[in-house]
């Protein structure tokens, strides 16, 4: 933490990464309880990974209510497919399923990729209710990590924690008036990094397809429209005002360019290519080595 | 664009170069654009050795210059060249040119791994708070991959 030795930090394990969340003072215990409940709930909603989660119930078809925060989610998936031409997709699950990334976790593919169901008329994401008409394996790992770590940063707020960072494997968020400094991780060898960032206020999410990898070229970055991992983009970084959209869009940069993107949402980034050369925004505070 | 010419150091400001560096990769980009944005310090990192001002109107040629940094065995060079284009840049090589072994490991990884033009610095020469990456993933997934490998040894 930047201002070190007074702030306190509060760690766990929770959907599949590990939280660090500091803050000026130590938390409560009713603080602590109200995050852990959020993430829980959170996880209770929308995991893919567990059969008892509420949108499970879509493996037959059929209609779900989300939380309120649910709409928020629909909508950006909903902006984010169009502006990718189908690309990124919460109907994604499928096309993961079959390469190995599996609620079991089995990483046996099934056989070739297959291309993720058509976001058309027989699936409808509507304010928070969503309803299908065909089996679907929603998966929104794409911001639904970075949705969540905004709740969090809502309820730190809320608890009495305006100052404070969260800071869920990357995925981070800062709130306060003191700028942090944060290595961006060299996407290859893990105790290097490939530049350093500001981040005041905002959220920094980071997307890299050499992590989450189970085999030969078969990684959790898919293209929906195919159902085959994106090998053109290595890794990326975005800053954004909130999470769930700089999560978002970490995953949208390996799909599309960044002025696709631009165009809608107000972003900073940083793009390795698989050739080995960063692309970044103009108004980017930082340097690359 | 080329950070590998910069002293690890001197730290800069990455707006001016941004514009080169997004024409350097204009491949996946839908139309190049022009570089407005792109000021005295690219101008200074590249030192160009043919006509072009600095203050981003550049005229076209090939322009190649020598960068250097510190590593913990001695100063190291890399080559770099870019070219222009109707004001664009429309290639970019770098040349490692190590001088000892450790660094000819390094930089034959960049130019075969992640990039010419992206270089690592090791987080223990850094003065940061946080490191933003998506090498922490634990739970699930990374034991999941433990167990696979494992499972494969036995």
């Amino acid at each position: 933490m930047s201002p070190a030795g007074q702030w306190q930090r509060f760690s766990f394990d929770a959907i599949g990464t590990a939280w660090h969340i500091d803050t000026p003072a130590e938390l409560s215990a009713d603080a602590l309880a109200v995050i852990v409940l959020a993430v829980e709930q959170y996880d209770a909603v929308y995991s893919r990974f567990r059969p008892d989660s509420l949108v499970a119930a879509l493996a037959g078809g059929g209609s779900i209510t989300l939380p309120p925060s649910g709409e928020a989610l629909g909508d950006l998936y909903r902006m984010l497919y169009r502006l990718t031409n189908g690309a990124m997709s919460p109907l994604v699950g499928r096309s993961l399923e079959q390469l190995g990334y599996d609620a079991g976790y089995s990483f046996v593919p099934c056989g070739g990729p297959v291309p993720a169901a058509v976001w058309d008329e027989q699936f409808e994401w509507s304010g928070s209710t969503i309803r299908s008409e065909r089996p679907v394996t929603l998966d929104v790992g794409a911001a639904g990590k970075g949705q969540l770590v905004d709740l969090v940063s809502r309820a730190l707020h809320d608890a009495g924690y305006p100052e404070h960072t969260i800071d869920a494997g990357g995925d981070m968020l800062h709130r306060g008036p003191t700028p942090l400094r944060v290595a961006l991780e060299h996407p290859y060898t893990a105790d290097s990094a490939i530049g350093v960032v500001d981040l005041q206020d905002r959220a920094l999410c980071a997307s890299a397809s050499n992590r989450r990898r189970w085999a030969d070229g078969l990684h959790h970055v898919l293209d929906a429209t195919t159902g085959q991992c994106v090998d053109t983009v290595v890794a990326t970084w975005v800053l954004a005002g909130d999470a769930m959209i700089a999560d978002a869009l970490a995953t949208a940069l390996f799909l599309v360019p960044p002025e696709v993107l631009l165009a809608e949402f107000d972003f900073d980034y940083v793009l390795i290519s698989s050739e080995g050369r960063a692309q970044y925004s103009l108004s980017l505070a930082g340097a690359l080595f | 664009m080329t950070p590998a010419v910069k002293k690890p150091y001197q730290r800069w400001a990455l707006t001016g170069l941004a514009a080169l560096s997004l024409l350097g990769s204009a491949a996946c980009a839908a139309s190049p654009t022009p570089a407005p944005g792109a000021g005295g310090d690219a101008a200074n990192a590249a030192e160009p050795d043919t006509a072009g001002s600095a203050t981003g109107d550049y005229a076209d040629g090939t322009y190649s210059a020598t960068g250097s940094y510190q590593t913990p065995g001695g100063e190291e060079e890399i080559g770099v060249t870019v070219t222009l284009a109707s004001g664009s840049v429309s290639d970019v090589q770098t040349e490692p040119m190590p001088s000892n072994p450790t660094t000819e490991l390094y930089q034959g990884k960049f130019s075969s791994g992640i990039a010419e033009q992206v270089v690592g610095m090791p987080l223990s020469e850094l003065n940061v708070d946080k490191v933003s990456g998506s090498s922490l993933t634990s739970g699930g997934f990374s034991d999941a991959i433990e167990q696979i490998k494992g499972e494969a040894a036995q």
